[in-house]
Formats: C-alpha cells, sequence, structure tokens
C-alpha cells in the first residue's frame, strides 16, 4: 500500500514493569503542565497472578487517523513517515478529536480562571509541530524536536526493559518476531488486537 | 524510667512507619476519577466500532451537509413565503392587552441572547476550517459556552412559567390541519389559547431538547466525570462523550430550524409581533384572530379591560 514503511510505536506487555519512567520522561522532556500524560500506563487485571501485565499507550499515529478527519478546523497534518501531528494555533479545543480516537489520546490542559479547556496536546513521537523546527516556539507549543536531532523519542530512550520499541512498522514488527520466535511462542499476536482490530 | 516516654515515643514512631506504605503501590500519575487514564481506556478501544466509528461517518459525511441544508433551506422557504403568501399585518391601533408581564419578557430575552450567541458560534464551530480556525473560532467556542450558560439559568423558570399554557390542546390539531392560517392571505379566525401550536412545538424543543443540550454540553466541557450511572448503563466514559456529541449535533438540528422559524414569525412573518415581547402588549385586531380561543377568554371572564389599563401608557 506505501511505498515506505510508517512510524509506529509498540509496547511489548511481556516486557512492561509498570515503572512509568516513559510517562514522566516525556513530561520531563516536554514540560508538560500538571495533569497532561502524552503516555499513559495502564495495568491490566491488576493483582490476578498471570493475567496482570501493563502497557504503555499513546497516540499511535493512525495511517487514516480518525482524529484529523472529524476535526472541525482541518488542523492535523500526517507527514511522509506517518506521524500525525497537530496546529495548536489552529485548534480550537473542542475536543472532537478525543471522541473519535480509539486510544484516548488527545489531552485537553486547563486553565484560566473557570478552568477552561485549552488546545489539543498529544503525543508528538517527539516530532514537534508545524512551527520552524527548533525554534522557541516549536518547543513551547510541542516540545523537543528529537526526530529533527536524529533522536529516538523520550519514552523509547528510557525504557529500561526495551519494552517500548518505535521506529518504522517494518523494523519494529521485525524486533517483536526475534523476541517471540526466541521465547519459542512463535507468532503473535498483541493482546486485545485481535479484538480491537476484527 | 525516665527514658520511658521517648522510648515509648519511638517504638510507636517504628509501629507507625510500618503501617505507612514507604512506597506507593501504584505510581501512575492518574486523577483519581479519571475514568480517561485507566485500565478502561484499553478496555474501551474495542468499543470503538459501537459508537467513535458511528461518529467519525457522521461527522465526515453528514454533520457540515445537514447543517448546510437547515442554513439554506429553512430561510429560503421563508422567503418564499413571504414573497408569495406574505406576512399578516394587524392594526395596532385600539386596545391593547397585557399578554407578557415584565419578568416573563427579562427571562424570554435572557434565553434569547443565549440563542443568539449559542446558534451562530456553534456554526462558526460546524464550519470552522473555511474560516481558518484559530483564535476567532476559539472565541466563538468560548461565546458557545456564555450563551449556554444565559441560557441554562432561564431555562427551568421558563418551562415553568409557560407549561400550564403549552399543554397541548384539541384545538391544536385544527391548527395543524390548516398551518396555523399562514398558506393564505385571508384574515380569520385561527383557533389558539395563549400559544399557538407551532410556539408549543417550538417551547416543547427549545425546552426540553434545550435541557438535553445543557446535559451533553456540561459533559463535553468536563470530559472527565464519575458518575455511577455509566455502570449501570455498561458504557465505557468515552462512549458517553461519543453519544453526548451525537445527541447534540442532530438536536441542534432541530432546534436551530425550529429557532430560525421563531425568527421569521416574530420579525417578518406577523408584523410588529416582536412588540409584545418588548411592551408585553398585544393588539386587539392580532390576539383576536390570532389567540381566538384566549381572546374570547378575556372578554368573557371580563379581563380585558384590567389588561388593557396595565397597556395604557
Amino acid at each position: 500500500m506505501y511505498e515506505y514503511a510508517r512510524m509506529k510505536f509498540y509496547c511489548d506487555e511481556d516486557r512492561c514493569i509498570e515503572c512509568n519512567a516513559c510517562t514522566i520522561a516525556c513530561a520531563e522532556a516536554h514540560e508538560l503542565p500538571v495533569g497532561i500524560h502524552r503516555r499513559k500506563v495502564v495495568t491490566l487485571n491488576e493483582g490476578i497472578e498471570g493475567k496482570e501485565f501493563s502497557v504503555s499507550i499513546a497516540c499511535m499515529h493512525c495511517t487514516d487517523a480518525p482524529c484529523s478527519q472529524v476535526c472541525p478546523v482541518d488542523c492535523f497534518y500526517i507527514r511522509a513517515d506517518g506521524i500525525v501531528l497537530h496546529d495548536k494555533d489552529k485548534c480550537i479545543g473542542c475536543g472532537y478529536c478525543l471522541y473519535a480516537c480509539p486510544f484516548g489520546a488527545p489531552q485537553f490542559p486547563r486553565d484560566g480562571a473557570f478552568g477552561i479547556r485549552g488546545v489539543m496536546d498529544k503525543c508528538t513521537m517527539c516530532a514537534g509541530g508545524p512551527a520552524p523546527t527548533f525554534s522557541e516556539k516549536e518547543y513551547q507549543l510541542y516540545g523537543q524536536n528529537r526526530i529533527a536531532e536524529g533522536k529516538v523519542p523520550m519514552c523509547a530512550a528510557v525504557c529500561s526493559t526495551n519494552a517500548l520499541i518505535v521506529g518504522d512498522a517494518e523494523s519494529v514488527s521485525k524486533i517483536k518476531r526475534e523476541r517471540d520466535a526466541a521465547k519459542g511462542k512463535g507468532p503473535m499476536t498483541p493482546y486485545g488486537w485481535d479484538q480491537a482490530y476484527k | 524510667m525516665k527514658k520511658l516516654p521517648l522510648f515509648s515515643v519511638i517504638s510507636l514512631g517504628f509501629l507507625y512507619a510500618g503501617v505507612v506504605p514507604l512506597v506507593e503501590p501504584n505510581m501512575a500519575p492518574q486523577h483519581p476519577g479519571s475514568r480517561l487514564i485507566s485500565p478502561e481506556l484499553i478496555e474501551a478501544i474495542p468499543s470503538w466500532h459501537k459508537y467513535g466509528e458511528l461518529f467519525l461517518y457522521l461527522q465526515t459525511h453528514w454533520v457540515k451537509l445537514l447543517f448546510l441544508i437547515v442554513l439554506l433551506a429553512v430561510p429560503t422557504v421563508f422567503l418564499l413565503h413571504y414573497l408569495i403568501v406574505g406576512p399578516k399585518i394587524f392594526s395596532h391601533e385600539g386596545r391593547k392587552f397585557l399578554i407578557f408581564p415584565t419578568w416573563q419578557r427579562i427571562i424570554h430575552w435572557i434565553a434569547a441572547l443565549g440563542f443568539i450567541l449559542l446558534v451562530p458560534s456553534g456554526f462558526f464551530i460546524i464550519y470552522g476550517k473555511y474560516f481558518g480556525g484559530g483564535t476567532p473560532i476559539r472565541f466563538m467556542r468560548y461565546m458557545h459556552d456564555i450563551g449556554a450558560f444565559l441560557f441554562a439559568l432561564v431555562v427551568i423558570p421558563m418551562t415553568v412559567m409557560w407549561f400550564k399554557e403549552m399543554l397541548p390542546r384539541l384545538w391544536d390539531i385544527k391548527w395543524m390541519m390548516i398551518l396555523g392560517g399562514y398558506l393564505s392571505k385571508e384574515k380569520r379566525e385561527i383557533p389558539a389559547s395563549k400559544f399557538n401550536a407551532g410556539q408549543k412545538m417550538w417551547y416543547w424543543v427549545a425546552m426540553f431538547g434545550g435541557m438535553v443540550m445543557i446535559i451533553t454540553g456540561v459533559m463535553m466541557y468536563f470530559q472527565d466525570f464519575d458518575i455511577a450511572l455509566l455502570k449501570k448503563l455498561n458504557l465505557y466514559q468515552i462512549d458517553l462523550l461519543r453519544l453526548a456529541i451525537m445527541i447534540h449535533l442532530g438536536l441542534a438540528l432541530l432546534i436551530v430550524a425550529f429557532f430560525f422559524t421563531h425568527l421569521y414569525m416574530s420579525l417578518f412573518a406577523i408584523k410588529g409581533s416582536i412588540e409584545s415581547m418588548i411592551d408585553g402588549c398585544k393588539s386587539e385586531d392580532e390576539l383576536k384572530h390570532l389567540h381566538s380561543i384566549y381572546y374570547k377568554k378575556i372578554i368573557k371572564e371580563g379581563k380585558d379591560k384590567e389588561l388593557a389599563e396595565k397597556c395604557k401608557d
């Protein structure tokens, strides 16, 4: 379908130890306001032995991102490498992207006298935004642009168990295949995907 | 034994330290009541196909089109009506009766101001991309919130104050059959009490639809709230938000269509009828024809002198 592989995140739930380093590192690197978590670690079946596992989720940078389709002001744009970004100067904070997003990625900081909802904030895969690369404005609005610096996103960089991997979809799936093969599992579908993408 | 108090303090301190968890079991930076950042987030992913996909479909295919149809078709129909049938003109000479006391007018105008802010700002949000988005459209979103607040202030008093007169009556069927007499130029007695069937429809749509709009709007404003109802409804938080936006947009179509009708009737279709919401008085000629049942009633009860007295100045 595409000539090139698109950038994807993948969190290996066999490896995630719920240390929340990705969440904290992301918040620190991008100086996010309190209450905004671009990346969230969610634990399922907590306390049930053998069934408990954690997964770190953020914007999944969907191929045909629903958020960009419903946005009434067309503030989203999808880069050629598949990273879904948005323009905070255009965004009106209506929340439609949140209603359309399967993963609850869009967040809205609250500010002002009545705790009024601000413009949307979400994971940028550390690729900044439409403002000039490395500019002060880009940093203020979207945080670091590590992709432009040639680095992997902060969350994946700090993941101590290498549970969170990021890169072009082909490389990511290759790593996952090798891991499963090493464990003798054979090719596996990640948890929940058989339901989500039925 | 002097050291006993010190010893007991220290030993109690150790006991206490044993109780306090030195490490929180879950350091996840979650809001305590947040349902959008919780294991529900993952559980809700498969349910995207229920309402998320529906919202995506409606938003991309229908919302802009349907609102455009309402925005263009309703005024076009009224323009044709104005040109072909024309407005109804009643004599404003002679006696006038006080129909709407001051407090009712104040409540009405607060609601009206709310609608004047709500309807255009809503359209600006829907067609935001044609205006470039950004600060002007964000300002419109704030106006939408302010309008909603104004309307929310008076929706309950307004519902209560006209409730009795807005209950459907038998003659409303007759009004519907002749469409309120708006299709002919002929001046005749229209079967209606204080409010006609059209006004009643607008009342029920605006008041109860309006309440639903406020509830869904508040849900979307706060986004993350904790209600026990969710579990009973077997819905995820995000599903509730998706339902809220779809209901909000669907109902908006109906309310906006009725709002345009209300504007047309008061400003153009019945000349001078807006005056009754400014000074509270309706002329005898207008009342006799358009609200014949009400007119007969006040004459029969002998209230006409009293009501006319209040409109003399």
